[in-house]
């Protein structure tokens, strides 16, 4: 009973379903206190879907409902004259009497394939690389782009609410280890207002992907974020784009409160030969409308 | 005796853990999390799964018990006190591997790919460091270590030690500037995948490895539980939690640079820079 007690003052984890238009509302009320901004569904409690989605992201929506673990509860924030506020209060109470809400899972929780194999862990069988045996694609070795030998390479769709990517954006890449050896854009990012490139805002993409969570808050509260090492932690280098600095000059301009203007080449060029995590310094280190535009589905480029 | 130092060394890793887990202001959040589900991946490696955090527990324990409570007085009294605990580090390794391993999905294997990649250079000026506390002590064994800090401690005669020592705390706790295994942007890695139980045990076990570590370096570096009026326990656990907030600060505070960056830093300067340090001690000690 105690530790039930205990466990309601506890920030209530969110994971957050962002829809057009909404990215600003959301990123400012998920750095609130007494909400937790979950990096996974994995951790949060409460999903909240914020905006009208499209009917084509209605799938994957169901996939990250399912993947919150019981008791689970969804919020939906469509009207524009309900208040921060009024949401913020509207998730705790919920994440409080989670017990008595919980929701059944949307889409049927079987594999999409049927799990089957030789050993007893579903594995072996003949031609255990490439192909796709029993539905299920599995990685060929391929050239690898930096010094030519043989290394397993993966595909796999990332988006369209990945936290580390920009909401709407669906990404195909192939990786070899972490680096990403060809990406291409699947659906690109729902459209946001200009203040989705406010510095702050950007600032604290940035300062989330370098693990600095309490600064990333402050930063969005408009306060001076603190952090050691928060510009020289950015290579030299990385994500450098004519007229517009590489991402360490831009995480600077962020913080000066300077808003970048950055005109980003397609991301299928962007992407390939970083390594996931500066791929992700790099996405985060451009302003929303600037990856809009650089996210060009393939059959346009 | 033994039965009581079994008993400070389990009190000791369990109220640390505590204040760690309090210092990072989650204690709520870890209470809230074993009320929930633990979520089943598809086709998992179940034995590895759930024996991660016990073994990365069990390793943090090990690791304290050749820590001298008070002079000449340490659970396990071993000649070569500072090679179980290079153990404990090493293994470490292996099992945040496997914790990330084991969930059989993508974003938590390049967690653990990532962290072996990282960890292995860390794990070089660490032994290094571990060298250079000893030759003063000229003995492998912790109370001897503890001994030898009677005119000065290691910190000062040492002044690389700690410092050094701190991103080898960092990188075993998987925190901050070194948390390469559970980063941001790949959805909290190794992590990914768990909910409920099972995500607040790996918490714990995060915690209990922090007061591990840090009662290492206080030993190493601050004398242990030497020190005037109080008993030597007490100025132990004075030590270790000092320094826990510090590499706890350090841990919120620091920026991650990506992994290829840290390598570079890592195999270019601070190997080098741990080489120098022994040489210095090496010096100094004659």
């Amino acid at each position: 009973m105690r530790l039930s007690r205990l466990a309601s003052r506890a920030p209530a984890p969110v994971f957050g379903a962002i829809g057009p238009g909404w990215q600003v509302a959301v990123e400012r009320l998920l750095a609130r206190s007494g909400l937790r901004r979950a990096l996974t569904p994995r951790d949060a409690g409460i999903l909240l879907v914020a905006g009208d989605m499209p009917g084509d992201a209605a799938e994957a929506l169901g996939r990250v409902h399912d993947q919150l673990p019981h008791p689970r509860a969804t919020l939906r924030w469509t009207v524009s004259h309900e208040t921060a506020d009024a949401v913020a209060d509207r998730i705790v109470a919920s994440w409080r009497d989670l017990g008595a809400i919980d929701e059944a899972d949307l889409l049927p929780d079987q594999p999409p394939n049927e799990w089957k194999g030789v050993g007893p862990h579903g594995q072996g069988g003949k031609g255990m690389m490439g192909g796709t045996p029993y539905g299920r694609p599995m990685a060929m070795t391929g050239e690898d782009i930096r010094d030519g030998l043989q290394l397993d390479r993966y595909t796999a769709r990332i988006g369209p609410f990945a936290p580390m990517l920009p909401p709407g954006l669906v990404l195909e890449v192939t990786l070899q280890g972490d680096v990403i050896v060809a990406a291409t854009v699947q659906h690109p990012p729902f459209a946001q207002p200009v203040d989705a490139d406010a510095p702050e805002l950007c600032a604290a993409r940035m300062l989330t992907i370098l693990g600095l969570d309490g600064p990333a808050r402050r930063a969005i509260h408009g306060r001076r974020p603190g952090g050691i090492w928060v510009r020289g932690a950015v290579p030299r280098g990385l994500g450098g784009i004519e007229g517009a600095g590489d991402a360490r000059d831009r995480l600077a301009a962020f913080l000066g409160g300077d808003r970048a203007a950055v005109t980003a080449p397609d991301l299928s060029e962007l992407l390939p030969g970083l390594e996931w995590s500066e791929a992700m310094l790099v996405m985060a280190s451009l302003p929303p409308s600037a990856i809009l535009r650089a996210a060009r589905l393939p059959e346009a480029a | 005796m033994t039965a009581l130092l079994a008993l400070a060394v389990l009190g000791t890793l369990a109220l640390g853990a505590v204040f760690a887990v309090a210092m990072d202001g989650r204690i709520a959040q870890l209470a809230a999390g074993f009320a929930r589900q633990r979520i089943e991946t598809e086709a998992p490696d179940r034995l590895n799964r759930d024996l991660a955090a016990v073994w990365y527990l069990a390793l943090a324990a090990a690791g304290l018990s050749v820590v001298p409570f008070a002079p000449g007085l340490a659970l396990i009294d071993s000649p070569v006190g500072i090679v179980i605990w290079g153990t404990c580090e090493a293994l470490t390794i292996i099992t945040v591997f496997l914790h990330g391993w084991s969930s059989n999905a993508p974003f938590p294997l390049i967690g653990a790919y990532r962290y072996v990649a990282i960890g292995l250079p860390v794990m070089l000026p660490s032994m290094f460091v571990l060298i250079a506390a000893a030759l003063p002590a000229e003995s492998l064994s912790l109370p001897a270590i503890v001994e030898s800090q009677r005119g000065m401690w290691n910190v000062i005669r040492q002044p690389l030690g700690l410092p050094l020592f701190a991103i080898v705390v960092l990188t075993l706790t998987l925190r901050g500037p070194m948390d390469f295994a559970d980063a941001a942007d790949i959805a909290t890695g190794t992590s990914a995948e768990e909910s409920g139980a099972a995500r607040g045990l790996w918490e714990i076990a995060r915690a209990a490895m922090l007061v591990s570590a840090s009662a290492l370096a206080a030993t190493l570096f601050l004398g242990g539980p030497l020190g005037p009026v109080l008993p030597g326990p007490v100025w132990l656990w004075i030590k270790t939690a000092a320094l826990m907030a510090i590499f706890a600060w350090l841990g919120r505070r620091v920026a991650r640079t990506t992994p290829s960056r840290m390598l570079t830093i890592l195999w270019i300067v601070l190997l080098p820079l741990s080489f120098l340090h022994l040489a210095m001690a090496g010096v100094f000690a004659l």
